[in-house]
């Protein structure tokens, strides 16, 4: 990293940051893996080859022509389950991802703003640090097990307890840039040019501290992914046979331990595979924009 | 500064604890009195309960009298380690939890021990070797893997290394069918079977163990070798370590060096770790059938008891809290300005 500042390719990029070249279309190959994702959770249901939710053949018959990936104990098609059950999983981390990235924020930023105030406010805002420390410390799926458990599994209930669960950590990294940004040079200057203190958090705080919070969402929309499925898998996420990862390969279990692998290897690589495209797709994103 | 003010930061911290547990006690609390719908009838899904039924459960859940009352009760419990008794057996919350914790428990720490030592392992063949073919997979492998779910790896390695190779032993339970575990006496089922010189039982529980052990290195080494790989490229390429090279130093006295000044802020991530390999081995337990406090957690939420359901989240964050608090201790121990309330120059 030392060495490229020194060197004559770093001189040119400082030098001529608009003249850097047109990246080669392969570069986006990295992207590609994603945007299958997101095609595949808005048109999986219709193309499925088979109805996801009734059973349409004999139960476990491996892999073959008519059933790509076979059928599971019940008789369901395991390829057109495996397919449709994208929307699901991906719609839920959507909506969390973007839920808890924007709640992050505003309470990061609350929390930042307000730390160093007298009175009530301060209190609160030490208070909501506090809180977020400690949400560190406790294993999120056992928070969101027992919520979902007592309050029912529903794409409006996990999407919510999902959002909730996964708010600290879009708030601390907010946090933390916020306690950075409130020492620069240009919030004094809008302070002395009479802006409002509740204008200048908007215009000038938020837009820089939410930076890093932004940068991340690719990694809570993998989390949000993972949770939505590991609940599916414990049994108290969306309830089969609606067609879900997490469910499918707790229900496939017992046939791979007798043998009969596909009906939960097939979902559990799509999950996997999808957590690790947007993953990708994510940080290369990300060093895209830094540069 | 007097003495006692000395000692202040670590003092406050540890009296911070039980404030910490009650927020989660407090959320147990009114979780179940927040619920939709009536508890109650939740529990008596078959319909005709008699009034008798419903006042019985009524009072097994602690909703009996008023809301102030209710709270009062709960806390008077919860002090005294009692958080009601099981809807379905009976028996009292924390005897039934504590019973399976240490299988659970004991996967968790024989994981967080063989992923931190293959995290360094790995951190540093990627450090040392970063343009091998070897160096290059860690190095991807840390980037990218951080968020594939534990029981995804699971069925992924069961499939591979039990269906497949037929190398591990069938992914249920802590022993063979045949087998039985030792008498409890500690709970931790391999301190147990050493205890008693049973060294068969013990490399069978090894051998079970084996499985989700490796699915805990595969989920969460990459975690500390994000930050692991980052620190050790920034020390390698330090000035302290040309000079060591440039004064003739050893190898190993130049890795030492190197490891000494990168590892501060995987240490600290080691010490996160904790929480979420509670996480991973409770969703393991469920797939593997070991018996730990995961499967009775389903198990509970498939019944409705929701006592247990309460015990469980208090408990888990308990012992959660309680390590995150050594950690943190041990942290500001070797590095003071963690310490709160420190001011630094």
């Amino acid at each position: 990293m030392t060495l490229r500042l020194a060197g004559p390719a770093g001189d040119a990029a400082v030098a001529a940051p608009a003249a850097r070249p047109r990246p080669r279309w392969s570069t986006y190959l990295i992207f590609l893996p994603a945007a299958l994702l997101a095609v595949l959770a808005i048109v999986g249901p219709y193309i499925t080859p088979y109805d996801p939710t009734r059973v349409v053949g004999g139960a476990a018959i491996a892999p073959n022509a008519t059933y790509w990936f076979g059928t599971d104990s019940a008789g369901m098609d395991v390829f057109s389950r495996t397919i449709a059950a994208a929307r699901v999983d991906v719609l839920i981390a959507t909506v969390v991802t973007l839920g808890a990235t924007l709640g992050g924020i505003l309470i990061g930023m609350f929390a930042g703003m307000g730390e160093s105030h007298g009175g009530l406010r301060g209190l609160i805002a030490r208070g909501t640090s506090r809180v977020l420390d400690l949400a560190d410390a406790v294993p999120l799926i056992v928070i969101a097990m027992v919520i979902v458990a007592m309050f029912g599994a529903t794409e409006l209930s996990l999407s919510i307890v999902l959002t909730i669960v996964l708010i600290p950590g879009p708030a601390r990294l907010t946090r933390a840039e916020t306690l950075r940004v409130r020492g620069e040079a240009y919030l004094d200057a809008a302070r002395i040019g009479g802006m409002r203190e509740s204008k200048l958090s908007l215009r000038h705080v938020l837009p820089n501290a939410a930076i890093p919070a932004v940068e991340n969402m690719s990694v809570v929309f993998g989390i949000a992914v993972a949770i939505a499925a590991a609940l599916g898998f414990l049994g108290v996420g969306i309830a089969p046979p609606t067609p879900e990862w997490g469910s499918m390969v707790s229900r496939g279990t017992s046939d791979l331990i007798s043998g009969r692998w596909w009906s939960a290897v097939f979902p559990a690589v799509f999950l996997g595979a999808a957590i690790v495209a947007v993953a990708v797709a994510g940080g290369a994103a990300v060093r895209r924009l830094r540069n | 500064m007097s003495a006692l003010g000395r000692q202040r930061w670590w003092i406050m911290r540890t009296l911070a604890l039980p404030v910490h547990i009650l927020v989660f006690a407090l959320l147990a609390f009114f979780l179940v009195r927040l619920m939709p719908g009536d508890p109650v009838l939740n529990f008596l899904s078959d319909g005709a309960a008699s009034p008798e039924d419903y006042a019985r459960v009524e009072a097994a859940l602690g909703l009996d009298g008023t809301l102030l009352e209710q709270f009062g009760r709960y806390l008077v419990g919860l002090a005294q380690f009692d958080m009601g008794n099981s809807i379905t057996s009976g028996r009292p919350v924390v005897d039934e939890l504590m019973l399976r914790f240490p299988i659970t428990l004991q996967l968790t720490v024989v994981g967080l021990v063989v992923t931190i030592a293959a995290a360094f392992a790995g951190s540093y063949v990627a450090a040392v070797a970063p343009t091998s073919i070897i160096g290059r997979g860690i190095r991807v492998y840390a980037r990218t893997a951080g968020a594939i779910p534990d029981f995804v790896l699971g069925v992924v390695s069961i499939f591979l290394f039990y269906v497949l190779l037929r190398i591990a032993p069938p992914p249920v339970g802590l022993v063979g069918a045949v087998e039985t575990l030792p008498e409890p006496v500690t709970g931790f089922s391999l301190i147990d079977a050493a205890l008693v010189g049973d060294w068969h039982i013990t490399g069978s529980i090894l051998a079970h163990l084996a499985l989700p052990v490796l699915v805990l290195v595969l989920g969460y080494s990459p975690l500390i070798m994000k930050i692991l790989i980052i620190s050790l490229d920034e020390a390698v390429d330090a000035p302290s370590t040309r000079f060591r090279i440039s004064t003739g130093a050893s190898r190993g006295t130049v890795i030492a060096s190197i490891m000494r000044r990168a590892a501060p802020p995987a240490v600290v991530i080691c010490g996160m770790l904790f929480g979420g390999l509670l996480g991973g081995s409770i969703v393991l337990d469920q797939l593997f059938s070991l018996g730990g406090v995961g499967q009775f957690a389903v198990a509970s939420i498939n019944a409705n008891d929701f006592p247990v359901l309460q015990g469980f989240l208090v408990l888990t964050a308990a012992v959660s809290l309680v390590v995150y608090l050594l950690v943190d201790v041990v942290n500001m121990t070797l590095d003071p300005r963690r310490r709160p309330g420190m001011v630094v120059a």
